[in-house]
């Protein structure tokens, strides 16, 4: 059996309606890397139910996770972390996924987040400047609106103090079609590294454009939720 | 009734286990019908982190005869497999792997350890 962590959650802060960020604190320092995930183990209706949740913070802050979530209609672990109050214990196992970036590629680096998709992106893009080898960073965020992509304000303030890094965003249903148009007919340029994140069929749609189109299979890493 | 023979790298008693595929899922992780669903339907823990979501690799298990018997992995198990630590010609990830042949006998060996992926090299 996996070692389990025991959290408690110091802090709730709300994105919108049904999209939340958990803190949670920890005993120990907890090493991790950008990109990986946790797996919550919640005593939902007399049973143990693993849920994982990307970690959205990043690793140089040991002891204090973010999670972040949306409240799923229906969704008996999501429900069940919206009811925590502050305080509350959260125990789980990890850091566990090969979905990383534990340096900037030598290559374009393109991050493609769907909605919560950003949980894990955000510190693989705060490793990827830290590491930048003078190479673009790309973020491409599938939201219905500007003011809706989670970090927007930290994403703008990121741009400025790097400015190989630049940031959009589409509305999720044109994602797919996004990419084609400016990494696949935008130019014959096949060298540049994927990182793919979000929830359902998009994650694997986008992954086929792409290796599809003549990226090499490793250079396009997704993690579908 | 397909039946799935369970040894384990720890050295615990190989299992057996019998039961319908039509029946699946047998509870609430994995691929319906899955190596996964079958064996926690049945007491027998298999590390699944992800929730038996196809996004790590904790379910590692290696068959050892009967592969022919499972559905065909897809893109994204292969993906994963390749980032497996103790990578094998005969591994599936268990929430993938799904027993739909009633007449299937399978044989699968389940490693000792589970690696939470901190330094990338298996610590």
């Amino acid at each position: 059996m996996a070692v389990e962590l025991d959290g408690r959650l110091e802090a709730v802060v709300d994105h919108g309606a049904d999209t939340r960020s958990l803190f949670l604190g920890l005993p120990v320092p907890f090493d991790f890397r950008p990109g990986q995930f946790i797996s919550c183990r919640l005593p939902v209706g007399g049973e143990i139910l693993n849920r994982p949740y990307s970690i959205a913070s990043s690793p140089e802050e040991t002891r204090r996770l973010e999670i972040v979530l949306n409240l799923v209609p229906g969704g008996p672990g999501s429900h069940y972390l919206f009811g925590l109050a502050v305080g509350a214990a959260v125990r789980f196992t990890g850091p566990w996924g090969s979905f990383v970036l534990d340096r900037a590629p030598e290559a374009e680096a393109v991050f493609i987040a769907d909605s919560t998709g950003i949980a894990p992106i955000r510190p693989m893009l705060r490793r990827g400047v830290a590491t930048a080898t003078g190479r673009p960073l790309r973020l491409l965020a599938g939201a219905p609106a500007r003011d809706r992509v989670l970090y927007r304000d930290e994403l703008d303030a990121l741009a400025r103090e790097y400015p190989a890094f630049r940031w959009d965003h589409v509305p999720s249903a044109e994602l797919a079609d996004e990419v084609r148009r400016r990494w696949v007919d935008g130019d014959a340029d096949r060298s540049r590294h994927f990182f793919v994140c979000g929830v359902g069929a998009i994650v694997p749609a986008i992954r086929d454009v792409l290796r599809h189109a003549g990226y090499e299979r490793r250079a396009v890493q997704y993690e579908k939720w | 009734m397909a039946k799935l023979r369970v040894q384990f790298e720890s050295g615990e008693p190989e299992r057996v286990i019998e039961f319908d595929p039509a029946r699946a899922p047998f509870q609430h992780d994995g691929r319906p019908g899955s190596i996964l669903d079958v064996l926690l339907a049945h007491g027998i823990h298999l590390e699944h982190a992800c929730g038996g979501n196809c996004a790590c690799t904790t379910c590692h298990v290696v068959v050892k005869k009967g592969s022919e018997r499972l559905s065909e992995s897809e893109e994204a198990e292969e993906d994963l497999l390749d980032k497996a630590p103790g990578l094998t010609p005969t591994s599936r990830l268990g929430c993938q792997a799904v027993i739909e042949d009633p007449e299937a006998e399978i044989v699968v060996w389940i490693p000792r350890y589970t690696i939470n992926q901190i330094s990338g090299h298996g610590g």
